[in-house]
């Protein structure tokens, strides 16, 4: 007895020692470490946008943006600081995009993706991709950007997230008008059988036949698919049903198969819009 | 003089942690793509190796036997945790090079096994030393095996261009497989080494 008693205060004191000498150094290296961070990130602006000279900050659905106006007040561009899930941890980057709605360019400000895999979100490999391209471009994965094999986990999220910034940023910034994704509008739809295809997780097409009768969508079966067969048989299981039941695409996807449920959404309204 | 001399050798030489004793493996093989990230690693085991053995050395007598282990791990972790903090606040670069491999010196075998087998049972000057000694080894060899692989797979050493433009850099050395096949050959040129020199 009395011996545990000893035992579990000699940890405890060692603990609160060791929590304390923590603090103290975190209490030295916070600032500095912070300060860092935002000296990089002026930098960083002052190299995306060399023009601006007046700065605002907003921040719109969780997106932190730095609007870089010029001397004589026009609108030089945009920087948006953006967290996403990534393979491992989050990554956060921000975004630059002029006044056109150019990409200007990517930067990674700091992940935790794995070492010689996912860290090629920082390689000019990864990111030339982006630069250049349009808000009104479709930025979409398989069409004009891609993921890159092996790291797919790290890149996606990074790729997806673009195209949402560029959204807002072209609705908020630039006073574009960025069309929300349409639902299905069945009326004009006839009866019959339509097959569509969108890419899935594995980036192969998912192909699906969707049956309408009487201006609702009766039937959705999936004919071709390429993902991880355990995982995509659960969005194949759900995902029909839930797309029936609702008649719209506007549906909760299927956890832990998200990728192929999104495809399967996709390859829907793919074989309706024909 | 002489146990100086014995207890700051012994972690240099005849038990180097990476050529002789083998242990520590995943930073050695992992981060020794380059020199700097050699020598930063080395650097960075060495002050927790040190600062360890001198504290666990210290309080020895106060900890139970039974939950000595985790006495030291907490000990080992906030050393490296602190390391972590100087790195990202004062050298950011080496910190982005090293990247998730300081938190591992935590479970570096080197530094809980020198906790174990000396600092708990030995006086503060000798678990300095012997700390000393084991971090200098350790240095030493990442030193030896990341130069050899950045000259290999990069043709530089410290960034610098040594082998000349007509040398074709075997980028596999910068490659996990090639960090295995230069700590392979490395090691059987120590052994050759050391008994040419009668250490064994």
């Amino acid at each position: 007895m009395k011996d545990s008693v000893r035992m579990a205060v000699t940890l405890m004191v060692i603990g609160i020692i060791c929590a304390g000498v923590l603090g103290v150094v975190h209490g030295i290296t916070a600032p500095i470490i912070e300060e860092r961070q935002a000296q990089e990130f002026e930098a960083a602006i002052k190299e995306f946008l060399p023009q601006a000279t007046q700065f605002e900050e907003e921040e719109i659905e969780g997106v932190a943006f730095v609007v870089g106006n010029n001397d004589a007040g026009e609108l030089e561009g945009v920087v948006a600081t953006v967290q996403v899930s990534g393979y491992n941890g989050t990554i956060e980057y921000n975004l630059a995009v002029d006044a056109n709605g150019d990409i200007l360019g990517l930067r990674i400000v700091s992940h935790e993706e794995t070492p010689g895999i996912g860290d090629i979100i920082e390689e000019p490999e990864f990111q030339d991709q982006l630069i250049g391209k349009n808000v009104e471009d479709p930025v979409e994965i398989g069409n004009d950007v891609d993921t890159i094999s092996g790291a797919t986990f790290s890149t996606r999220p990074i790729l997806l997230s673009v195209r949402e910034v560029l959204n807002l940023i072209g609705g908020n910034f630039l006073g574009l008008e960025i069309e929300e994704e349409a639902d299905l509008d069945l009326s004009t739809v006839e009866d019959g059988i339509y097959t569509g295809s969108a890419p899935g997780f594995s980036g192969d097409d998912i192909v699906v036949e969707v049956t309408v009768e009487g201006g609702k969508i009766t039937k959705i079966e999936v004919i071709e698919h390429n993902d991880t067969p355990d995982v995509a048989a659960k969005a194949i299981a759900e995902m029909p049903n839930r797309i029936i039941e609702a008649q719209s695409i506007d549906v909760d996807l299927v956890s832990g198969a998200t990728y192929s449920s999104e495809g399967i959404v996709n390859a829907v309204v793919d074989a309706l819009s024909n | 003089m002489s146990l100086i001399k014995q207890d700051l050798t012994r972690g240099i030489i005849h038990e180097n942690p990476t050529f002789r004793l083998l242990l520590g493996m995943c930073p050695t093989l992992a981060v020794t793509t380059l020199v700097i990230n050699g020598l930063g690693m080395g650097l960075a085991t060495t002050f927790v190796l040190i600062c360890s053995n001198l504290v666990i050395s210290a309080v020895r007598q106060l900890i139970p036997d039974r939950i000595r282990i985790p006495c030291f791990i907490m000990i080992i972790a906030t050393f490296v945790t602190i390391a972590e903090m100087l790195l990202r606040a004062y050298q950011p670069d080496l910190y982005a090079a090293l990247g998730v491999f300081i938190p591992l010196i935590v479970v570096n075998c080197i530094i809980l096994g020198r906790a174990e087998a000396f600092a708990s049972k030995n006086p503060l000057g000798r678990s300095l030393i012997d700390g000393l000694g084991y971090g200098v080894g350790f240095t030493l060899a990442l030193l030896i095996l990341s130069a050899v692989r950045e000259l290999l797979g990069k043709g530089t050493l410290l960034g610098i261009n040594i082998m000349g433009s007509a040398f074709e850099p075997m980028s596999i050395f910068g490659l996990p497989p090639g960090a295995f096949i230069a700590l392979g050959l490395l090691l059987a040129l120590m052994n050759v080494v050391s008994r040419k020199l009668g250490i064994d």
